[in-house]
């Protein structure tokens, strides 16, 4: 059910002038993948200093709130030009992003990394005061940000794998991966694994 | 000297075999590349919007630039150890691929750059440095670091 509004919604997609378009265009389509995977030093580079200075690694001389508050701003920044471009490339290929077991794993745990992130922020603010200026946090920080480095790495695994048709729909599989990958009506391959 | 025969080696090596049959591994590799990608990058910002003044402006200079070069260092490795292997499977088409040779210069220029000339130089107290020098450096620092991670994705569409 879900699968089958899904498939229809890319459909739709695919077949507007503009989606077809940015695929078309080389340069075009290269460069707004390049940005997404260049800002990967933007946004997830900023929040792996925090990350390291909230698990006691890193510039553990400056007061950990001061690390996560200054470096807030390019890091979101960074998040946003990830998420415009990243919907650019769905919106090229929709069809078979849609229908990729590893797009959907990673939209999974980018809600799990966003809701994470609310968490830490809430649990920061709480009692920042009390070891603000401890080179090592505490032990609940240390967990939040440890789990803040596995769902995102998790997402960049997830994220590259997407290029790859290991599970794409339309070669020979369990009926579970199928279902997992979406695979309704037609088969996807608007576009090549790049 | 024509280095198109280490290549075919490197190709035809155990490493080269195993990153061209195991898919899942190179992925892993890839995904390890992307990672210290976002912390060379990381850190180099760090360091670099320091030095112009955009970020941090109340931390040392000093303290942020020897706290992210340590990191740096680690993330240098662990991008080098993962593009060994991943260039490994690929090694005979890379040698003809102008995008890997222009990125290979500029990581050359890029490590000299740190370790010959930005890490010397930032060794003594910041505020001796003229600034117009030490934006200068944090400039170039960005702009080298941004090609090779640039002309890296590039690889990949090209050839």
């Amino acid at each position: 059910m879900l699968n089958e509004v899904l498939f229809r919604f890319a459909t739709w997609i695919s077949q507007q002038p503009w989606s077809s378009g940015l695929q078309g265009s080389f340069y075009m389509y290269n460069w707004v993948e390049t940005t997404h995977v260049l800002t990967l030093s933007v946004f997830l580079g900023m929040l792996l200093m925090i990350d390291l200075r909230m698990l006691g690694y890193c510039l553990t001389s400056v007061p950990a709130s001061k690390i996560a508050e200054r470096l807030d701003k390019p890091m979101m920044l960074g998040f946003a030009v990830m998420i415009i471009t990243g919907f650019m490339l769905f919106y090229a290929a929709p069809i078979r992003t849609t229908q990729s077991i590893w797009f959907r794993i990673k939209v999974v745990l980018l809600i799990a990394a966003g809701i994470n992130a609310l968490l830490f922020r809430r649990k920061m603010h709480g009692a920042v005061h009390s070891w603000d200026q401890d080179p090592v946090p505490p032990k609940r920080i240390r967990m939040g940000a440890g789990l803040s480095l596995a769902f995102w790495f998790g997402v960049v695994i997830t994220g590259r794998c997407i290029a790859y048709n290991w599970f794409d729909c339309g070669q020979e599989q369990s009926d579970l991966m199928n279902w997992a990958a979406g695979c309704s009506g037609e088969f996807g391959g608007d576009i090549l694994a790049r | 000297m024509d280095l198109l025969p280490f290549f075919n080696w490197l190709e035809n090596s155990g490493l080269g075999q195993a990153a061209k049959s195991y898919g899942g591994v190179y992925a892993m590799a890839q995904s390890f590349h992307l990672m210290s990608l976002a912390m060379l990058g990381g850190t180099v910002l760090v360091t670099d919007l320091r030095l112009l003044g955009v970020l941090l402006r109340d931390v040392p200079s000093e303290a942020v630039n020897d706290g992210a070069h340590r990191w740096f260092k680690v993330a240098l490795l662990v991008v080098i150890g993962s593009g060994i292997f991943m260039v490994a499977g690929v090694a005979t088409k890379a040698y003809y691929n102008d995008f890997y040779w222009a990125k290979m210069i500029a990581l050359v220029v890029g490590i000299v750059f740190v370790f010959a000339i930005k890490r010397p130089l930032l060794r003594v107290e910041h505020a001796k440095i003229k600034p117009w020098l030490l934006k200068m450096v944090a400039l170039a620092s960005i702009m080298v670091w941004f090609t090779v991670a640039a002309c890296g994705r590039w690889i990949g569409f090209s050839g």
